[in-house]
């Protein structure tokens, strides 16, 4: 306990000293914290995916979730002066912080919500659910409204209650939603990094993991040595949609605009092809492929300059899976973890 | 309540138009060491699994330490103390052998709410029971914080649930395996494995389903020491499908045959090689083979 709590302190301290050094490079803070957000995304959903052996398709969804959470969070919050004398940065990334806190919890409410009826059964509905959800999510979004200066100066006047109901009204339809206060640094999106990847090496090192180990290898004799399966499924669940939530609020924060076609059904593809290509189960390869993939057409464009990288990326992708369906279908890393490589050499007798 | 652990009140199950099993009654005490037996598709398996909660017997009772467990969920049967073993061996083969024992053993969390609480409100009356899933809800995801957070009890669980896993590793002659993966281990020790694995849950009563499939004379003959001794380390019941008559005749006390899910005969080793119509169920398969 009080380990964690002081490795907690340092990797929050190593991250706001990394942001402050960094801070003259805008470049560099934002590719930093684009491969963050990957990592996040993919170390949760492999969680699901991987460790547990269900397969979503829809953490963009859970994503999404988050992102407009938190910004609607973040737009009241901003307003007021939480912690009255305090410097700029500490308060903004207070607020930040409730923003991921509440965009987070949304995102694990709705995964426990759809993961309840969906993960009672087996096979394939999970995959059928989350696609399902997460066109939902985008057509609820496409169905709001826009946001009107004018408007909004009015209904603020009315009081909080009367803005939150605005603010939830209108989510910028399929145009998106601006406006959004810049706060994340990509120290905040490197801590949660950093807290993903612990919270899953605890969970698998505890009866929990073991449970959703065996829930991978075996469902039947899971639910006959008296694992609730439902609920190990469910709880592994909500907490994977948590994270994406997180990495959805730390993501609008960062970008000038949010639309919903941020995290359609692409979205979600593209963080299943980054586990699978790290290797499905392995935290460390989902971590290793996150940032190697998202970094991808940012080596290309300084390979071959003037080229527009965004459109071949998709095919890129596609062709990269079927290469590694090909040549290595357990991924990079297979079920192996970085961090056991001096355990393994040991051989039993 | 009487002393059975496992009891089985004319249960009944059917397919559509078919009766899978029929009016089957069975009486597991503590001590016990039973053998049901029957030629192929008898409906054996199917018995075990309306016992072990995989189906819900379309009539009848199966009761677990004096609980009724109709359509109760597998898992909860086995926290009542039945545990079992697959005719196809069912290990979780990406893991250690020392991991698949730890899956099964219950961490000895001191829980939010007292055993006997929950032990009541488990068996209540329906609103009863839907507190103690409330309960046992906020119970499980105050565990994943402990773990989470690494406090200290947890460890000190971690540690007493590898050691308790390690002591019936020992206890099947497995403790040299512990760190192999499941799915390499020879086929022999996954049987044993499985066994391992049953008995990390605690059970009272344990159902073997074919435990000496595949395995060769000298294999048999231990196994059959082995199942007499954990009978008498753990005072369990035991309940076993053979196909190898030799070793049921060889331990068991009583013997249930079934064919074509009926009940034909029940008895002592002796009286059921004398009855005619396990006879006649036995030789008219191998007629027909």
């Amino acid at each position: 306990m009080l380990r964690t709590t002081s490795t907690l302190v340092v990797a929050g301290a190593a991250c706001a000293l990394a942001s402050w050094l960094f801070a003259s490079s805008q470049f560099f803070a934002l590719q930093a914290s684009l491969v963050g957000v990957a990592v996040i995304l993919a170390v949760s959903l492999n969680l699901i995916n991987g460790i547990t052996g269900q397969f979503s398709i829809g953490h963009g969804g859970f994503m999404g979730v988050g992102a407009y959470v938190g910004v609607v969070t973040s737009s009241l919050l901003t307003q007021f002066q939480l912690l009255p004398g305090a410097p700029q940065v500490v308060s903004d990334q207070l607020v930040l912080l409730i923003a991921l806190a509440t965009g987070g919890l949304a995102a694990g409410t709705m995964g426990f919500l759809v993961g309840l009826p969906s993960l009672r059964l087996k096979g394939d509905y999970l995959a059928i659910v989350t696609l399902g959800f997460g066109e939902i999510i985008r057509v609820a979004i496409q169905n709001t409204k826009e946001i009107a200066s004018d408007e909004l100066k009015l209904v603020q006047a009315q009081g909080i209650g009367a803005e939150l109901a605005y603010r939830v009204t209108h989510l910028g339809r399929a145009t998106g939603l601006s406006q959004i206060p810049q706060l994340t640094s990509f120290g905040m999106v490197w801590f949660w990094v950093f807290v993903v990847v612990m919270v899953t090496r605890r969970i698998l090192g505890s009866p929990h993991g073991r449970a959703l180990l065996a829930i991978r290898e075996d469902e039947v004799a899971a639910e006959a040595m008296g694992v609730d399966t439902t609920g190990y499924k469910v709880r592994a669940f909500a907490v994977a949609s948590f994270f994406a939530g997180v990495a959805g609020a730390l993501f609008a924060h960062f970008q000038a605009i949010i639309t919903p076609a941020q995290f359609d059904f692409v979205k979600s593809t593209e963080i299943v092809v980054f586990i699978v290509a790290g290797g499905l189960g392995s935290t460390s390869g989902a971590v290793v492929s996150a940032m190697a993939l998202t970094l991808l057409p940012e080596v290309m464009r300084s390979l071959f300059g003037g080229f527009n990288v965004e459109q071949i990326r998709k095919p890129l992708f596609g062709l990269l899976l079927v290469v590694i369906m090909l040549t290595r279908p357990q991924g990079l890393f297979g079920t192996h973890e970085l961090w056991d490589l001096g355990k393994r050499k040991k051989r039993p007798a | 309540m009487s002393d059975a652990q496992l009891e089985v009140k004319q249960a009944t199950m059917r397919f559509g138009g078919l009766k899978a099993l029929s009016e089957f009654s069975l009486t597991v005490k503590r001590g016990d060491l039973l053998g049901l037996i029957g030629p192929n598709g008898a409906g054996k398996t199917t018995a075990f699994n309306v016992l072990t909660g995989v189906y819900a017997p379309t009539t009848g009772d199966v009761l677990v330490s004096g609980t009724r467990v109709n359509g109760r969920r597998p898992h909860e049967i086995n926290r009542l103390g039945l545990a079992r073993t697959f005719q196809n061996i069912r290990l979780f083969k990406e893991l250690t052998a020392l991991d698949n024992v730890k899956v099964a053993v219950l961490a000895n969390t001191r829980p939010l709410f007292s055993r006997e609480l929950m032990g009541r409100l488990r068996r209540g009356t329906g609103a009863q029971r839907a507190g103690a899933k409330v309960l046992g809800a906020l119970d499980n995801y105050r565990d994943w914080w402990r773990a989470i957070l690494g406090t200290g009890g947890f460890h000190q669980e971690e540690a007493d649930v590898t050691a308790r896993a390690g002591q019936l590793l020992e206890v099947m002659g497995l403790s040299a395996r512990a760190d192999e993966l499941a799915k390499n281990l020879p086929y022999g020790d996954q049987r044993r494995l499985e066994i391992a694995r049953a008995l990390g849950t605690n059970p009272q009563v344990l159902l073997l389903d074919e435990p000496a499939a595949g395995m060769n004379t000298r294999e048999k003959a231990d196994l059959m020491v082995l199942i007499r001794a954990l009978r008498d380390k753990f005072s369990l019941g035991i309940l076993l499908i053979e196909h190898d008559m030799k070793l049921v005749m060889g331990i068991c006390e009583r013997i249930t045959v079934l064919d074509h899910g009926e009940t034909i005969a029940v008895g002592t080793p002796a009286e059921v090689r004398a009855n005619p119509k396990v006879i006649e169920a036995y030789l008219g398969e191998a007629a027909h083979a």
